[in-house]
């Protein structure tokens, strides 16, 4: 059987502080993660949440490594009924710094084989991650609606 | 049983057409494919070669054009030149660009892989599109891919 994982390398010109800042800091990663704003005190045992731009928390976990600048990593699964059968899957930041660049390696894991979940992060990682380099790199994030990633219903 | 393939997807602010030319234009590739350049007419059934851009003698991969239809599809076989006539040693990549709502999105997948090559090319592609991204938002791209590195994955 096998349980599927989603892994994703990028190289991104910033610093480790920096990426970890655009990655732990609800005002920023509203700019490039759809509009949600990640919030949590990022305590091991401490809660996650994402929340929406209406104010609605779509997704929770917990905190369950967090050493910065070098590694983040939480569970969270998405509220809304159509995961209702799923659980928390964990999500590990890794930061590398490489000369002037820093390697961010994210690994995606825990999934039951068939979830619907994992099929749709396979989907929203690569598009949030992408904004969020855009944003360090360029100043400004990707406009990617939701739509383009054409999530099952 | 299928061999092994490899999937990466990038959002990349830049119009398809750049994104399709910046993938076979020997003056781009060599800021952000580590001093490589792509050398073929791109014409379906046409050979192909990755080589050294300031010694043309020096190839690390050839193969042959499958499919070209800029902007949105370019499909190369890929293998060594010492490893050419042994079909269980020439892949495939597929370069997939397309539009979703918008934004520039980069689907490539490197497919029928044995698993010593999928080690080697997972540690490839990241750096080598992020900094194909970067080149194309930004101007520059990433400084430890304008000459060869040592990938250390």
């Amino acid at each position: 059987m096998s349980r599927p994982e989603f892994i994703y390398v990028t190289y991104i010109e910033t610093t480790p502080e920096k990426l970890w800042h655009a990655l732990t800091d609800g005002d920023f990663t509203a700019r490039y993660w759809f509009g949600a704003r990640l919030r949590s005190d990022w305590k091991v045992g401490s809660s996650f949440e994402m929340v929406r731009s209406d104010g609605a928390v779509s997704d929770a976990g917990k905190v369950v490594e967090c050493d910065p600048p070098r590694k983040l990593a939480y569970t969270f699964i998405n509220l809304s009924d159509k995961y209702k059968n799923e659980f928390p899957a964990l999500a590990t930041f890794v930061l590398e710094p490489f000369g002037k660049l820093v390697k961010l390696t994210l690994t995606h894991q825990g999934f039951a084989e068939g979830s619907k979940f994992y099929s749709g992060i396979s989907k929203g990682w690569p598009a949030i991650l992408s904004s969020l380099k855009s944003l360090l790199e360029t100043g400004e994030p990707l406009q990617i609606p939701f739509e383009a990633l054409k999530m099952e219903s | 049983m299928p061999k092994p393939e490899y999937i990466y997807v990038i959002y990349i602010e830049a119009p398809c057409e750049k994104v399709f030319d910046a993938l076979i234009d020997p003056e781009m590739n060599k800021d952000y494919w580590g001093g490589h350049c792509n050398l073929s007419d791109w014409k379906r059934g046409s050979a192909w070669q990755h080589v050294d851009y300031d010694d043309h003698a020096i190839v690390r991969v050839a193969g042959t054009v499958i499919e070209n239809e800029r902007p949105h599809r370019l499909v190369l076989t890929w293998a060594h030149p010492k490893d050419l006539g042994n079909p269980d040693k020439v892949s495939k990549v597929t370069f997939a660009i397309d539009e979703p709502f918008g934004s520039t999105r980069l689907t490539v997948t490197h497919s029928e892989l044995d698993d010593e090559a999928l080690r080697a090319i997972s540690g490839g592609w990241p750096p080598i599109l992020s900094s194909l991204k970067t080149m194309l938002e930004t101007g520059q791209s990433l400084p430890m891919t304008r000459r060869r590195w040592k990938s250390g994955n």
